[in-house]
């Protein structure tokens, strides 16, 4: 991992900020109604109250007729609490957990495709290979943040055709 | 259905105007004729006056609008009264769902718009959402902290709605059971712990203070307030929405605190090693500079039924968050043994109050508008709402308040919204028929929502409208002078109507005053007639407001007005 203040191989890989701006970064889990205005009224929220967005997965929730979007969030010059606090404030919102600084398993899931013919780098780090076409071999990997960010810089040295990352999903650990 | 619901909620009064997308709503009006409907001229008119009703009598206020511009126009009223928690229900009528996102005539995003000024806001696309989510909205408007809910209903859900036969009735309205708002929760009891702590920390505090604000006034727990005040033989200062929720002429009192309030409630907060406040935010306007604002604290203490309060501005080191009332309810049976050197704080302060007068200049021969609110004030004698816009005439109409009942005094103080009074003084009218309702405005905000005088001369509403006429944008003018280098920039009005004319042409008697001799015989007739009567005070184009500290300086570089 790259020292603060160096430039990461990949602004992709590396979407977080590292180091001392990580501690501003709260991670979230946020169970809401499904409803119409959901999403604008939770990104509201954190737009004006000068937070900013790191990471976002928005899915079903185990009740139905609910989600569970899953938030890395810089609270800014804001009291770190304060996220969870506006958040909670809608009425959409049913329940905010704070997952920062918890035991908690955390994954992120890559899928790319790559032109590189030979895999077993990639296959070693743990990537699944999903499709094999003409135009290249498509793979899928999973992992805690860093791990993707890690892999995604592999990915690039063996030459990337194209790339979809999703955001954290996070349960803490019984 | 619709208007059943709002006839089950107990809804009086309506501010509104019809439209497109509201018609099948206003079709069935008339078979209503418990719900009153006020025909406004413009929409931010009626979102103002819902707010007046609302804050005059503490029932929501109810506003119609139609789509797009009707709605939109809205926004500003919204916003004034999420600020000042406000308890409030918007009905806007929407383009028939199935026209919705083609940008169809008069549709705009009312939802998007509006979500940073509501505290919750529904679309009605579905007709079996109907009546739950208007219960819902009134529920929410009014339980915790108060705030605006606006509900946008399709056109073709108002239409099904009218046109059902035998509507299905609802089981019990406003029953928690019938909701389907899992993420609404109400804060419960008092932490007692905390109550006791902040009992002691105010009893054995050298020098404390308690600071109130609306949340007090919202809470009814003025005489909590009082009787902790009085126990613990602490002085009370309130905010400017705070102000009658302590008696002004209290020995304790503080009166009003802030980067305007009086210099002794200044010296207090600043001086003071334990502060309490209770149901206020904390904002700028309170602390100017935040890192000046009470630096000799050792124990801040807050109390406030949002949660998300307690940190926002101010970390305290003790927190409540509970109902102002339970919560001070709760701590004064814990005051122990006052801390003995307590009489030299308090003697202190009434120092700071002797060497920090309020006062003015009056030396120059022109009619000076403290003369004006003290000659109307001596009228009121506690027994007057009196409505304030904003700017210069909010903080002389605040300062020179001299009332000891809280809920008299209504103004926008978060949102600063000029043009706010004059409709706001013809809801609470409508909400306090019993009540004698002064209207306090400069002419720069009261020509931005003049047109609703229609609306007082059509009700003939007893309103007496106090113009305090310099011809400029006074707060800006003073702004101006003393902190952006005297340069007076776009802040000329000398060019406005004449308004004994103008109200005249709107129906209505009026009267100018120039001279310090004539304020009392305007004030007479303004009494003896019956209905809504102006009066144009020319008052002194120099006047300033005095106590203030100098814009981003802390609370200590306060200015006071020069000799009189």
């Amino acid at each position: 991992m790259p020292e603060s203040g160096t430039a990461p191989p990949s602004a992709f890989g590396r979407h977080l900020p590292m180091n001392g701006e990580d501690s501003k970064v709260r991670v979230l889990a946020v169970e809401v109604e499904d409803a119409p205005n959901m999403l604008t009224k939770v990104s509201g929220a954190i737009r004006r109250r000068g937070f900013h967005v790191r990471g976002i997965s928005v899915g079903p929730s185990r009740q139905p007729g609910r989600f569970r979007i899953t938030l890395h969030v810089d609270h800014g010059h804001a009291e770190a609490d304060q996220v969870r606090k506006q958040l909670e404030r809608l009425v959409e919102v049913v329940e905010v957990v704070d997952l920062t600084g918890d035991d908690v398993h955390s994954r992120e899931l890559v899928v790319a495709r790559v032109t590189a013919s030979e895999l077993e780098a990639l296959i070693k780090r743990g990537a699944k290979v999903i499709s094999t076409a003409a135009d290249g071999t498509t793979v899928e990997f999973s992992g805690e943040r860093e791990d993707v960010g890690e892999f995604v810089d592999e990915l690039h040295r063996h030459g990337i055709v194209d790339v979809a990352r999703s955001g954290p999903v996070v349960l803490k650990r019984a | 259905m619709i208007l059943e619901a709002l006839e089950r909620e107990g809804v009086e009064y309506i501010f509104g105007y019809p439209g497109g997308a509201n018609l099948p709503i206003y079709q069935h009006l008339r078979e209503h004729p418990k719900l009153k409907h006020i025909l406004v001229r413009h929409e931010q008119g009626a979102a103002h006056m819902a707010d007046g009703y609302a804050r005059a009598c503490g029932r929501p206020g109810v506003v119609f609008a139609t789509s797009g511009p009707g709605a939109l126009n809205l926004v500003t009223g919204l916003c004034t009264a999420y600020m000042d928690s406000v308890p409030m229900v918007a009905i806007t009528g929407q383009v028939v769902s199935t026209q919705v996102g083609r940008d169809a005539f008069q549709e705009s995003d009312v939802i998007g718009a509006t979500s940073s000024v509501t505290k919750h806001s529904y679309q009605v696309t579905k007709i079996d959402q109907l009546p739950r989510v208007i219960h819902e909205a009134f529920h929410i408007a009014t339980t915790g902290r108060p705030g605006p809910v606006l509900i946008d209903i399709c056109k073709d859900v108002q239409q099904a709605d009218a046109e059902r036969v035998s509507p299905e009735r609802p089981p019990a309205a406003r029953r928690a059971d019938f909701f389907q708002i899992p993420g609404y929760k109400l804060n419960g009891h008092v932490d007692l712990d905390g109550a006791a702590r902040a009992a002691r920390a105010l009893s054995e505090a050298e020098r404390p203070v308690i600071l109130a604000g609306h949340g007090v006034i919202l809470s009814h727990a003025e005489s909590q307030l009082q009787e902790l005040a009085e126990t613990a033989a602490v002085p009370v200062g309130t905010t400017l929405l705070g102000i009658g929720a302590f008696p002004v002429k209290h020995p304790l009192s503080l009166h009003m605190t802030g980067f305007m309030g009086t210099g002794w409630n200044i010296k207090a907060v600043q001086n003071s090693d334990v502060l309490m406040m209770v149901g206020m935010r904390i904002d700028d306007r309170v602390t100017a500079k935040l890192a000046g604002f009470a630096p000799n604290v050792k124990t801040f203490i807050h109390i406030d039924i949002d949660g998300s309060e307690m940190g926002k501005n101010v970390r305290p080191h003790i927190e409540l968050v509970a109902d102002a009332k339970q919560a001070l309810a709760a701590i004064t049976p814990h005051v122990g043994k006052i801390q003995p050197d307590r009489g030299k704080w308090l003697a202190q302060i009434d120092a700071w109050r002797e060497e920090h007068p309020l006062r003015y200049k009056r030396s120059n021969g022109r009619l000076q508008p403290q003369d004006v609110l003290i000659d109307m004030y001596r009228r009121a004698k506690s027994e007057a709402i009196v409505v304030a816009d904003v700017g210069q005439n909010q903080i002389w109409a605040a300062l020179w308040w001299n009332y000891d009942r809280p809920g008299l005094f209504i103004n926008s103080g978060g949102a600063g919204t000029m043009g706010f009074a004059l409709p706001a003084a013809l809801g609470a009218k409508f909400a306090r028929p019993d009540l004698p309702v002064w209207c306090v405005a400069g002419e720069g905000g009261f020509v931005m929502t003049a047109q609703e005088l229609s609306v007082a001369v059509e009700h003939q509403l007893d309103v007496k409208i106090v113009l305090l006429n310099n011809f400029s944008l006074g707060m800006v003018r003073q702004f101006q002078d003393d902190f952006y280098g005297g340069v007076r920039s776009q802040v000329d009005l000398t060019h406005m109507p004449d308004f004994v004319k103008l109200s005249e042409a709107y129906g209505m008697p009026a009267r100018r005053v120039e001279r310090f001799e004539d304020i009392a015989a305007a004030f007479d007739a303004a009494e003896k007639t019956k209905g809504p009567f102006l009066i144009d005070f020319r008052i002194d184009p120099e006047a300033n407001v005095y106590p203030i500290v100098p814009l981003g300086k802390s609370l200590n570089e306060f200015w006071e007005a020069p000799d009189a």
